[in-house]
């Protein structure tokens, strides 16, 4: 094993590990704000480190100590004390196990030789992401019944009622979505959306299979408990369902389990249907043959974009009272500075790469890079849709939930196989 | 029939809102109009800016409690234990004695409100026949470090004054 | 049973027992008719007219219920417009100068003026002119308080301390607005039966010093009992109250009415034996004057009966019946000379021959029925030479004096089982919190041979175990109330007949002849 392969390796196991815990703290502060914003508030502004918010960022951190320095109980009524600590635990890490077979760039080939730009190098692809996401409600039904408490073995029976019936119309999808691509492998199924329809059109899953998309996020949502399929912690009914009896960090866990379920099946949902890492129209070799070209664009791209977010930043960080020296105004100036410093030291780099080692294998760096860029953008949007959609639509009732599990979306997710299956014959 | 009833239009009938995608892509639109509002222009969001900005306290706003006082500086309460006896949440303890500042015969030696079990109803002002207790301190946030801080006695509820005049106390506020 | 007669009232043929008043006969019956001046221990005064009702074809149409006498095929009418109309005025005149302070007046809650307001009255005031102003807070003596204002005149008072109590401290004074209630002048009053005059007293115009603010009555809870201050046996309401965050505590004793032991009164001293029940309370137990486990003390008792040589047993005449007997099974079975030595509870020319007794002690006609020796002789005996005293309640140190005290075996053999803290109990090796009277049920037989029973009124936060339960621990056979009971009934003549766990309100008197004959 060379000195490049282990530091690949490494590098791509901390991108497995370390993004989705970063994205937790993001998606929580997208959740919040997102949901002020959907609502016509504000969400958390006020918590800051010597004036820093970070636009509300900062909340995240006063969160998480609150949650690490609450008293840990586990009540005296739970019999299985093992069983209710291990549950957390279970669906925190089965979470963040089931992204590590999504690419996030195309295949680096480095010396000759190929790397496959996953946490984990296999070929399992999607059957890994379905067999841990199945995992995943056994830390939920595990949480509500070593809970020994009726709000939670009934959350717990929800959540796994619940998965049983939309893991189905979801296999079924995903069947009809591998008829088309033709592999289970995500990198190769991410390549395949590389292509274009008719030649003009991105050949997206979404575009290719657009029932079998919306049956799949569907059953997504469903499968990340996210609303409106949440019945298992719904409060109205359940107090907070399987997690009731959970305190501390035990909640934390929970909490960050949902969240990095949710980037993860968010990872997926772009993988499988909105093309991967694939920036439109510019496949992998386009990218890389036209290298430098693209570093232009980008070095003027770039200030642009900052132009645009400081005003966007001065218009809207400022307190909206009778506030003197406004210390809104006077952290958005400092923020300012820092973006300007940021671009400068990147095109700096830019430039440096253009007028020395640009062409070869530093090319397919830039690009591995560009498209975990746009592998991250659109993991982030999607995850966006799960917040607007949550503050968006009201939970289900339970037999509504059923009803469309059953007797809409299998039958669709069947019909959908059957046509796919037909339209592949035939063309080929 | 003898009450008009207006016959509501139900829907969700028709073929597109039974589809129900495309009526949750437009609730999703309306949502996400709401979103971009707000995230270009954060300046009209509905939310009061406390606790730099506070808010107005209306005077028949039910805050923390106070004894009132004769214009002499004796104390109303009576100690006849009707607001111990309305209270729902009972949190008013109260130890009566003999009258000593001249007024009738009878005053509280303690009087104690447990705001932490106070359900702030209102009821013990609705009770009192003297007019003795009043929740128009305008305090709406109590708070404290401990239990026994919230545990307010006779002398504390006789030192905050209220917080309106007496004719704006009596029409009930704006 | 009284003879009775049929009569109308309202056009309802009811039958009511002959030769009582309206008011009384109609009471018993359930149909009240509102009166303030009225006492049936005080007889009929007819100063209130509140109780006017109508007659029928009567001749007078209108008669006051409290001095007529109830007469066969009579027709009372109550709920006549012209009889409401009459309450109403009733009413009206006697709130003229009524202060309504209820807010600060003890009696709201249990006044028959805001009763009847509710119920006959209810229209606000119709007066213009000021309100006569009378003396307020007096001080009557003997922890009665007055005031005048309040007052309705009815007399009751008065007519109490002329007829019951015969000393006549109180009178009316002045006509009309200028009427009042009070004493002579240097003359307050002055009678062992004083604070009968505020359970009287239909308002609030007498209150007790004692009582005065300490609770609202509605906030009290009535619990019928039996008062042991003396061997009277008086029925009374034990009136207790928990508040938030404190204990069960008893606030006064109220009469109850029994015609066949007190009727409707009680006398003073045995209404404060209530601070008895709340104050100097032995409430943990003790071993060699320090605090101790209940386990650890009754060890130490256990070892101290099975080391012991010669046992000496002392039981107090305040015991109950039950208790009596459980004390009495448990000395037989450990061979012990049991001995209920009290002549300290015997004030000799205290009593007065109609509710205060001699005797201090609730229960002493229980020795007899059990023959338990209570002579001195007797008790010399039982602890001479005895290395171990258990004493049962009894306060050794009101019976003996100085020198007889240090006759009795070493201190550190003297165990006290008691619910207060005395002299005896602070001289005890082993002391054993068990409940009080009022927190425990019993019998009790009284100075005239009435068996009568009470039942425990208050709950305390951390309840002591009963008498009986805390001689089971140490060894005893009777497990429990029950068991005493059915035991006493077998083994005592007198109660083979009769049923300890249903005993009538008024008790049932156990005949002379036999109780006189177990005592020979």
């Amino acid at each position: 094993m060379s000195q490049l392969d282990l530091l690949l390796l490494v590098l791509r196991v901390a991108f497995g590990a370390f993004v989705p815990l970063c994205f937790i703290a993001v998606l929580v502060w997208m959740e919040r704000r997102g949901a002020a914003f959907f609502q016509d508030r504000s969400g958390p502004n006020r918590a800051h480190i010597f004036g820093f918010r970070a636009g509300g960022l900062v909340q995240n951190l006063a969160d998480a100590i609150k949650l690490i320095t609450k008293e840990d109980i586990v009540p005296d009524h739970v019999k299985h004390k093992f069983y209710f600590v291990l549950a957390p635990v279970i669906v925190f890490s089965i979470a963040i196990l089931s992204f590590a077979a999504v690419p996030f760039a195309d295949a680096l080939i480095l010396g000759g030789k190929k790397y496959l730009m996953q946490t984990i190098p296999t070929d399992l692809g999607i059957l890994w992401f379905l067999a841990l996401a199945g995992f995943a409600v056994y830390g939920i039904i595990l949480a509500g019944w070593s809970s020994h408490s009726k709000y939670g073995i009934l959350g717990g029976l929800r959540a796994a009622a619940q998965v049983i019936s939309y893991e189905i119309p979801m296999g079924f999808a995903i069947i009809s979505a591998l008829v088309v691509y033709g592999t289970v492998n995500l990198t190769e199924i991410a390549h395949y959306q590389g292509q274009l329809l008719f030649g003009f059109i991105p050949m997206w899953g979404v575009v290719v299979q657009p029932l079998g998309a919306i049956i799949f996020i569907v059953a997504a949502f469903a499968e990340a408990n996210r609303t409106p399929f949440d019945l298992a912690e719904g409060e109205s009914e359940l107090v907070a369902g399987f997690h009731v009896e959970y305190s501390s960090m035990k909640f934390g866990m929970f909490f960050m389990g949902e969240y990095v379920a949710m980037f993860t099946s968010s990872a997926i949902i772009v993988t499988l249907y909105f093309g991967g890492y694939q920036i439109p129209w510019f496949s992998t070799e386009v990218l890389v043959n036209n290298a430098r070209a693209i570093t232009v664009l980008l070095m003027l791209l770039m200030p642009a974009c900052a132009w645009i977010f400081i005003r966007w930043m001065h218009k809207n960080n400022r307190s909206h009272y009778d506030c003197p020296d406004d210390h809104r105004v006077r952290e958005a100036l400092i923020y300012a500075k820092i973006i300007w410093g940021v671009v400068a030291a990147l095109e700096i780099v830019l430039f440096i790469y253009l007028i020395t080692v640009s062409g070869g294998a530093a090319d397919r760096i830039l690009v591995a890079l560009l498209q975990i860029a746009t592998f991250l953008v659109k993991t982030t949007l999607m995850c966006f849709v799960y917040v607007w959609v949550r503050w968006t639509l009201p939970r289900f009732r339970y037999d509504q939930l059923q009803k469309l599990g059953w007797q809409i979306l299998l039958p669709l997710s069947l019909l959908n196989i059957f046509v796919t299956s037909a339209v592949v014959v035939a063309l080929n | 029939m003898g009450a008009k009833a207006k016959i509501m239009e139900r829907t969700g009938k028709s073929f597109y809102e039974r589809l129900y995608l495309i009526e949750i892509f437009k609730g999703m639109a309306v949502t996400l109009g709401h979103f971009m509002t707000n995230f270009l222009d954060n300046s009209k969001l509905y939310v009061r800016h406390y606790p730099e900005v506070q808010p107005e306290i209306p005077a028949r706003w039910r805050g923390r409690h106070r004894l009132t006082k004769h214009e002499d500086g004796t104390m109303k309460c009576v100690a006849c234990f009707m607001c111990q006896t309305n209270c729902p949440a009972k949190c008013i303890m109260i130890e009566a004695g003999e009258r000593i500042d001249g007024r009738s015969e009878k005053m509280p030696v303690r009087f104690t409100i447990d705001l932490l079990e106070c359900i702030y109803c209102g009821y013990c002002v609705e009770a009192c026949p003297m007019d003795a207790i009043r929740m128009d301190t305008g305090i709406f946030a109590v708070t404290g470090a401990d239990r026994q801080s919230f545990v307010m006695g006779l002398t504390a509820l006789l030192a905050t004054p209220g917080a309106y005049t007496e004719e704006e106390y009596k029409k009930g506020g704006v | 049973m009284a003879e009775k007669v049929q009569l109308f009232v309202n056009g309802q043929e009811v039958e009511v027992e002959a030769g009582k008043n309206l008011i009384d006969a109609f009471g018993a019956i359930g149909v009240k008719i509102p009166h303030l001046c009225y006492h049936p221990a005080l007889g009929a005064d007819g100063n209130c007219r509140m109780c006017l009702v109508g007659i029928e074809d009567g001749r007078p149409p209108i008669v006051p219920a409290c001095k007529t006498k109830v007469a066969a095929g009579m027709k009372v009418q109550l709920d006549t417009e012209k009889i409401k109309k009459i309450q109403r005025d009733i009413m009206e005149f006697e709130l003229i100068n009524h202060p309504i302070d209820c807010p600060v007046c003890d009696q709201a809650g249990e006044c028959k003026l805001q009763d009847y307001y509710m119920k006959y009255d209810g229209q606000p005031s119709r007066m213009t002119v000021k309100q006569v102003l009378k003396s307020k807070q007096m001080d009557f003596g003997c922890g009665v308080v007055h005031d005048q204002e309040r007052c309705v005149l009815c007399a009751r008072c008065v007519r109490f301390t002329r007829l019951i109590t015969k000393t006549g401290e109180l009178g009316i004074v002045n006509r009309t607005d200028a009427a009042r209630v009070t004493i002579f002048p240097g003359r307050p009053l002055h009678n062992r039966y004083a604070l009968n005059v505020v359970d009287l007293c239909p308002v609030g115009a007498m209150t007790s010093r004692d009582f005065r603010f300490k609770q609202r009555a509605w906030f009290l809870t009535r619990s019928a009992s039996i008062c042991q201050g003396c061997s009277k046996g008086c029925n009374i309401f034990i009136d207790h109250n928990r508040e938030k965050y404190k204990d069960d505590i008893i606030y006064r004793y109220r009469p109850r009415r029994n015609q066949l032991v007190n009727g409707y009164f009680m006398c003073d001293a045995g209404r404060m034996t209530y601070k008895g029940e709340n104050d100097d309370r032995l409430l943990t137990p003790q071993v060699d004057g320090r605090a101790a486990s209940l386990d650890e003390a009754i060890e130490t008792v256990r070892r101290a009966i099975s080391e012991a040589k010669k046992i000496a047993m002392l039981v107090s005449p305040n015991a109950s019946l039950e208790q009596m007997y459980a004390i009495q099974r448990f000395a037989a079975a450990i061979d012990a000379a049991l001995s209920g030595y009290s002549d300290g509870c015997v004030m000799a020319g205290d009593g007065d021959g109609w509710l205060i007794q001699d005797d201090k002690s609730a229960n002493r006609a229980s020795f007899a029925l059990l023959n338990i020796d209570a002579s001195k002789a007797g008790f010399a005996a039982a602890v001479s030479g005895a290395d171990l005293v258990l004493n049962f309640l009894n306060d050794l140190d009101r019976s003996l004096g100085e020198d007889d005290l240090t006759q009795l075996p070493a201190t550190a053999h003297l165990v006290s089982l008691a619910s207060s803290l005395t002299a005896c109990v602070a001289r005890s090796a082993v002391a054993l919190p068990v409940a009080s009277y009022s927190e425990d049920a019993g019998s009790l037989v009284n100075c005239d041979g009435r068996l009568q029973r009470y039942e425990a009124a208050v709950l305390k936060n951390q309840p002591l175990k009963s008498l009986i339960e805390v001689t089971r621990l140490l060894g005893g056979s009777v497990r429990n109330i029950q068991e005493a009971r059915a035991g006493l009934q077998t083994a005592v003549a007198v109660l083979n007949d009769v049923d300890l766990e249903r005993i009538p309100a008024d008790g049932i008197a156990l005949t002379a002849s036999e109780v006189a004959h177990v005592a020979a």
